[in-house]
């Protein structure tokens, strides 16, 4: 891993560590809606990098985001952990499982941050079931809904991020681009 | 916006709709599913000796100590069909969708309840 890599990475980090932070201090109407801000900078970082470097950013503000807030190794840490990194993982795999089979990028952003958000609530609704409620009941009344909303706010993030990616990529040379991921 | 809109590729769209349209759905399949997900438990000498799902329609025959007791599910409410019993109060019982049926000159009890439930509750109180 190059220095700049880790430059990279550290820059995305700190991006998604804001992000992460802004979010905690939105208010909303339920406890349990988030918007997943951070995500934006996993479907950048999946989009302009690689998984390598989208990855390490996902692990990195989670881990970093519970220590500010002190939920390090508690119960709400292992939900993000988890739904953090399954989400990273099926981004991950969708993205290059599809490239691998059509030659191109499949799915555009807000695609990745749609299935991102999906099994970000998909692992945590399993994990809370594991760990908190063992209602299968409770779980299944509620899963609708938190996919319902997961489906808007991955929505307003893949817009987010396709702007974004779009903005960033417009004024390097596509050499630059190829040049970076290479050497990774 | 239409510019974003026209950038997005077919697959995102695609997507987006086939998830906006399960979630939806899914409010209202489980909403529908849940309540249904009870038995219809059928006892005999105080042995539960069938258990049927409420929601699939079907007849059932069971030899109660009066001879043959018919017991029918349909639209999520079941009835004791046919009885051989004297008074037949289990048949004049009617459609039932929740509660029990009791036949007792055949030692039968039909009764609804989720998965784990029965009569048998164990002891409601042990004094002295």
């Amino acid at each position: 891993m190059l220095l700049q890599d880790k430059y990279r990475i550290a820059v995305l980090s700190a991006y998604a560590l804001v992000l992460h932070g802004f979010e905690a201090v939105l208010p909303m109407p339920v406890p349990w809606l988030k918007l997943g801000l951070a995500n934006i900078i996993t479907v950048v970082a999946l989009f302009l990098f690689d998984f390598r470097t989208a990855f390490t950013v996902t692990l990195i503000r989670v881990i970093l985001s519970s220590m500010f807030t002190g939920t390090f190794l508690g119960p709400s840490f292992v939900l993000s952990l988890g739904g953090g990194a399954g989400s990273t993982l099926a981004a991950g795999f969708f993205h290059y499982s599809l490239i691998s089979i059509s030659g191109r990028p499949f799915f555009g952003a807000v695609g990745l941050s749609l299935i991102s958000s999906f099994f970000h609530n998909v692992c945590q609704l399993t994990l809370a079931y594991f760990i908190f409620i063992q209602r299968i009941e409770a779980i299944l009344i509620i899963s609708p809904f938190v996919l319902l909303v997961g489906t808007a706010t991955g929505l307003i993030n893949g817009i987010i991020a396709d702007i974004l990616i779009r903005n960033v990529r417009a004024p390097l040379p596509e050499s630059d681009l190829a040049g970076s991921g290479n050497k990774l | 916006m239409l510019r974003i809109f026209r950038a997005v590729p077919l697959a995102d769209k695609v997507l987006f709709f086939f998830m906006l349209t399960a979630s939806l759905s899914g409010i209202f399949v489980v909403r529908e599913a849940l309540p249904q997900a009870a038995d219809v438990i059928v006892e005999v000498d105080g042995r539960p000796v069938r258990t049927a799902p409420l929601s699939v329609d079907g007849t059932m025959a069971f030899n109660g100590d009066c001879g043959e007791i018919q017991v029918e599910i349909k639209n999520s409410r079941v009835r004791v069909s046919e009885a051989h019993c004297p008074n037949k109060l289990c048949v004049q019982q009617g459609w039932v969708s929740r509660g029990v049926i009791v036949c007792l000159p055949n030692n039968v009890v039909v009764f609804i309840g989720g998965r784990g439930t029965g009569t048998k509750k164990g002891l409601d109180a042990v004094t002295g």
